[in-house]
């Protein structure tokens, strides 16, 4: 496992806060004041309940969406607009009709005006790596969900950002391929450099895919808890540790844990605890 | 497929059957297959008289590239046009309203109109045909760049493509289908603006050849070209939608 204290920051936040104005003028606070620090190579995931905010937090740290107040530093630096280096994975996955699974995956090179000569190569690399080579002439209605998700995340990945923001990736999916596709997931992160943000509402991917694990509450959307979870036994969904810490996050997520103001997760769980100061 | 060409042939074949009397008088205006079709080979496929007779090709040929013609650059111009409203709201405010107005004046309309500008050329069918799609599209191109998910083109701009990149890459595929179905559904309406300017004032093409029926009495000779309309009609009809299922197939 990945030693995080000694890894440098990538992507943070501070005092972020994002509002919509709905009708009537009334202003809607969806997060509030909003503290993060992640990590390069690491894998974090955050949790929350749906309409909570997390695809909107995703999209801030993604650059997609200016915040209200606060800012968002990549490698040191405010963030203005989108870049290529943090990509993007949304809850659906948004494949191109009219392109085969070979130009999706290697739309990231032809829009910047590449020829296909020069890329074909890592296309066909990262078809093998999610295991689509096969399906390289296909269109995307021609797919399975679980296929197109891949594709997606082929897509995103083949042009080596340096984040990779996963929004609900796999919430779409049935049981069984969701697990398969949380062990491909896995498995990429491993080999590859690239530091993962996932967001879900579901407490064991959380758990079972994260080394931070960061749940943001509701109305308004704020950090209510974050843990450091990257011993393996984390990473078996019948370890009776995960299966504490799934319990623990779910009461914390409904807001009944009444442990939750006094940060009791240590206590409780033996969990390093993330400090804020 | 099967069934409508058996739903034709009954069609034929009863009025063969009332056509089969001469005394009947329905057979004089009305004359059934058999008589009005012989036409075509005894004159060697040729329609008029002496020198200012044209073949039958060519009367189809001449409206078929008329129809063609104005579809083609009616389609790219909206295209394009539309694109082009839809990069600004000032544009889409001021410009969509007026092509709003101008749209419902059915083509046919536009005849007279082009008879006097253009006088008796290509140009006018052209203009007509043009005129009958050119704004119903471009509307819609605005209406389903509109439409386009967010998240595709936000995926396209994150993956470092330049906003003409974008527009070509992206943009253009996603609205090609919707508005060539749409073409294809107006393809009816500047079909027949077509041929009315044909039988008005134009010279030649099918619409002519009807008239040229009317003007000699000859009844043969406008169920003639009445048939022809309708089976070339039916054919660029189906030619399109071969287009569409064969280069616009997807649905965004
Ligand atoms: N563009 C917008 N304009 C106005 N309100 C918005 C906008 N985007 C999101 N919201 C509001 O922000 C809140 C959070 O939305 P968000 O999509 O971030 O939730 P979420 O946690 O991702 O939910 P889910 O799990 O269902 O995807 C919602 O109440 C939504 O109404
Ligand atoms: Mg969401």
């Amino acid at each position: 496992m990945k030693l995080i204290e000694a890894l440098p920051t990538v992507l943070s936040c501070r005092n972020l806060s994002k509002s919509f104005r709905g009708s009537h003028k009334q202003e809607t606070v969806v997060l509030a004041d909003i503290n993060l620090e992640i990590c390069k190579g690491t894998f974090v995931t955050i949790l929350g309940q749906s309409g909570g905010g997390k695809s909107t937090l995703l999209k801030l740290l993604g650059g997609f969406l200016p915040s209200s107040s606060g800012k968002v530093l990549f490698n040191g630096h405010p963030l203005k607009g989108n870049t290529p280096d943090i990509g993007m994975i949304f809850q659906d996955h948004n494949l191109y009709p009219w392109m085969a699974v070979e130009q999706n995956v290697g739309f990231g090179f032809k829009i910047k005006g590449e020829k296909p000569g020069k890329y074909k190569h890592l296309v066909h690399e990262i078809l093998d790596t999610v295991g689509l080579f096969h399906a390289r002439k296909l269109y995307p209605h021609q797919l399975s969900g679980g296929m197109r998700q891949r594709v997606a995340i082929a897509r995103s990945i083949v042009v080596k950002p340096t984040v990779l923001l996963l929004d609900e990736p796999f919430s779409a999916l049935d049981v069984q391929l969701r697990r398969r596709l949380q062990e491909f997931l896995l498995a990429l992160w491993s080999e590859m450099n690239t530091t993962m943000i996932l967001v879900t509402h579901n407490v064991e991917e959380a758990i079972l895919l994260g080394q931070n694990l960061v749940v943001v509450g509701d109305s308004p959307g704020r950090i209510v808890e974050e843990v450091q979870i990257s011993d393996a036994q984390y990473r078996d969904r019948y370890h009776p540790d995960f299966l504490r810490l799934q319990r623990y996050l779910e009461s914390v997520l409904e807001g009944t844990s009444k442990e939750q103001e006094n940060g009791c997760c240590e206590e409780i769980l033996a969990i390093p605890r993330i400090q804020r100061n | 497929m099967i069934c409508g060409m058996f739903s034709c042939f009954v069609l034929i074949c009863i009025w063969e059957l009332v056509g089969f009397n001469p005394a009947n008088p329905l057979t004089q205006v009305l004359p059934p297959p058999s008589k009005f079709l012989p036409v075509l080979f005894e004159s060697d496929f040729k329609i008029g008289l002496g020198s200012q007779s044209t073949s039958i090709y060519q009367s189809v040929f001449v409206t078929l590239f008329r129809v063609f013609a104005g579809m083609t650059i009616a389609f790219l111009a909206a295209i394009v046009c539309g694109m082009l409203i839809s990069l600004s709201e000032w544009a889409e405010l001021f410009i969509l309203p007026v092509l709003g107005v101008i749209a419902p004046i059915a083509p046919i309309a536009w005849v007279p109109l082009a008879l006097v500008v253009f006088g008796i050329s290509n140009l006018t069918a052209i203009f007509i045909v043009f005129m009958g799609v050119f704004f119903t599209l471009t509307i819609a191109t605005v209406a389903e760049i509109k439409r386009i998910p967010e998240n595709l083109l936000i995926t396209a701009r994150n993956l470092a493509g330049n906003r003409f990149n974008v527009w070509r890459m992206v943009v253009m595929p996603a609205v090609l289908p919707s508005v060539f179905t749409l073409l294809r559904l107006n393809f009816i309406a500047a079909w027949m603006a077509v041929l009315a300017a044909e039988m008005t004032g134009l010279r030649d093409g099918l619409g002519s050849v009807v008239m040229t029926g009317r003007n000699l009495f000859n009844s043969n000779l406008i169920l003639l070209g009445i048939c022809i309309i309708g089976i070339s009609g039916f054919a660029v009809d189906r030619l399109l939608l071969l287009i569409q299922r064969k280069f616009f197939w997807w649905k965004v």
